[in-house]
């Protein structure tokens, strides 16, 4: 919590609340990252217990979200921060929205588990793995930058996503060739390609995330910008 | 349908460089100014451009030298024997600081209003009037048509339209700060200056007048002096944040509130220990 300095406020009330909503959102990742964790396990295992499991603990993340928005309106309304402190509040409550949406990817990609692969398609999985154990890293990487509020972890971690998004086209490029080659495959493989789309999603939402630190740490919105951009905040 | 895209979005926050206004934005320029009360040194080297037909808002710990330079611009201080002014305030290019100044016709250009509400035992009609009375004008029809057009601009006139000759002290206190408003912009000054115009009113009265100092912007240069950071951040399009006698920062309202420059003004405005 390098850079978050929220302890010094003269109000200690104002100290809690914002304590409080930062141990929440962390919660939340942890609970984001263990349902990543459970719902690629599931496909490469051919889990289903744990891919229903994870179907059924996403109330958890949604709940999380909901409250922790809650949290957020109520210090908006009581405290009317202001600089730091509003960036903190607005950056939380847009990386919540990012954190719940990679709950349901990792809901989407459960779902593979439950959709039976025949036996000589099941290379297709370990594919599906590789990519998913780079985006785990990356989510990780997303999380580890917010809980300190690193800048320069948010910039590093925003530009390795362009690794998964290399990595997501070669598989699609593979999946592709099998389609071509055997069409009867193809709604298994279509599976498997909405999981690969749910994982690369995944890498795109942890690149907001990067931005929301970038906002809060700088001050500056770097939305809808290229890397050198913001790069040069430095 | 009208679509609202980013760029239609920034373009409602135009923003003024306070350092670099062009001679027909500026309503008055401090320059250099430092002032001593005996030997204590209240305000440093203070220098700003205050821009014309905007509200620029002066926020501050207690005793940060706020209202001593709201003070400086129509010189009340020249009231305290033991203040030493240095530097110059250009009103129109001139320093009202200068020797030749009429401070009488400084005041009358600057019109001034205080933290708390003080109409002169008089009707609400005298006050309104009656710095139009001290210079002179005795026309009934030019009284009445300024005296209407005052409380008007104040928004006060559908209250004491049917009391006009009451007395000015059966007003609540919102109406009164609203009375003296008027009676400081009856004599149609360039700036207005306030001085913690609201704190001494309920919460209710102090949106009525946050909502007129949004319509008196119109007409004149508005300075205000305020305790309430969030009336700063909801009034004002320039905000100054002084510390000890130092101006740390002066810049648009939004980026002074979002993305303040300074450490001290962030751990000011966000209620930290300095």
């Amino acid at each position: 919590m390098d850079n978050l300095n929220i302890g010094r406020h003269i109000s200690g009330q104002f100290n809690e609340d914002l304590e409080r909503i930062i141990n929440h959102v962390m919660h939340m990742g942890g609970l984001v990252e263990k349902q990543l964790t459970d719902a690629l396990t599931s496909v490469c295992d051919a889990d289903e217990e744990l891919a229903k499991k994870v179907l059924s603990n996403d109330y958890q993340i949604n709940n999380a979200e909901v409250s922790i928005d809650d949290e957020c309106t109520r210090i908006i309304a009581k405290r009317q921060p202001a600089a730091g402190d509003l960036r903190l509040v607005m950056a939380i409550v847009k990386t919540i929205t990012d954190l719940e949406r990679i709950g349901d990817e990792a809901g989407k990609i459960a779902n593979v588990t439950l959709e039976s692969l025949s036996g000589e398609h099941k290379d297709l999985l370990s594919n599906l793995d590789n990519l998913g154990r780079h985006v785990l890293t990356f989510l990780q990487a997303t999380l580890d930058a917010f809980t300190r509020m690193d800048f320069d972890a948010a910039v590093k971690v925003h530009k390795s996503d362009d690794k998964i998004d290399r990595e997501y086209e070669a598989l699609m490029r593979q999946l592709m060739t099998y389609m071509m080659e055997d069409p009867r495959s193809i709604p298994q493989i279509m599976s498997v390609i909405w999981s690969a789309r749910a994982l690369e999603r995944i890498g795109d939402r942890c690149q907001n995330i990067c931005e929301y630190i970038i906002y809060f740490v700088k001050g500056k919105v770097v939305r809808h910008t290229t890397p050198e951009d913001f790069e040069s905040l430095s | 349908m009208i679509s609202v895209t980013p760029k239609n979005l920034s373009e409602h926050n135009v923003k003024l460089d306070l350092n670099n206004l062009s001679p027909e934005q500026v309503a008055l320029e401090i320059k250099n100014l430092d002032l001593y009360y005996g030997n204590k040194q209240a305000l440093q080297n203070i220098s700003m451009s205050i821009p014309k037909g905007q509200v620029t808002a002066f926020i501050g710990p207690s005793g940060c030298g706020k209202s001593t330079l709201l003070r400086c611009i129509n010189r009340m201080n020249d009231l305290v024997d033991i203040c030493k002014i240095k530097g110059e305030i250009n009103l129109h290019g001139e320093n009202i600081y200068d020797r030749h100044t009429d401070v009488a016709a400084l005041r009358r250009k600057v019109g001034m209003v205080f933290q708390r509400p003080n109409p002169f035992p008089k009707s609400i009609y005298e006050n309104v009037v009656y710095g139009l009375r001290i210079t002179g004008e005795n026309n009934r029809r030019v009284l009445d048509e300024a005296a209407e057009k005052a409380l008007r601009s104040a928004a006060l006139w559908n209250e004491v339209k049917d009391r006009l000759h009451e007395s000015a002290l059966g007003l609540s206190g919102g109406q009164q700060q609203r009375l003296v408003i008027a009676r400081a912009i009856a004599i149609e000054p360039e700036v207005l200056l306030l001085d913690e115009p609201t704190s001494a009113l309920d919460p209710i009265s102090t949106l009525t007048i946050e909502e007129l100092i949004n319509d008196l912007k119109k007409q004149f240069t508005v300075v205000i002096v305020t305790h309430n950071m969030q009336q700063a951040a909801r009034v004002s399009d320039q905000t100054a944040f002084m510390y000890m006698g130092d101006l740390i920062e002066y810049s648009d309202t939004n980026t002074l509130f979002t993305t303040p420059a300074k450490k001290k003004t962030e751990d000011y405005i966000t209620g930290r220990y300095g």
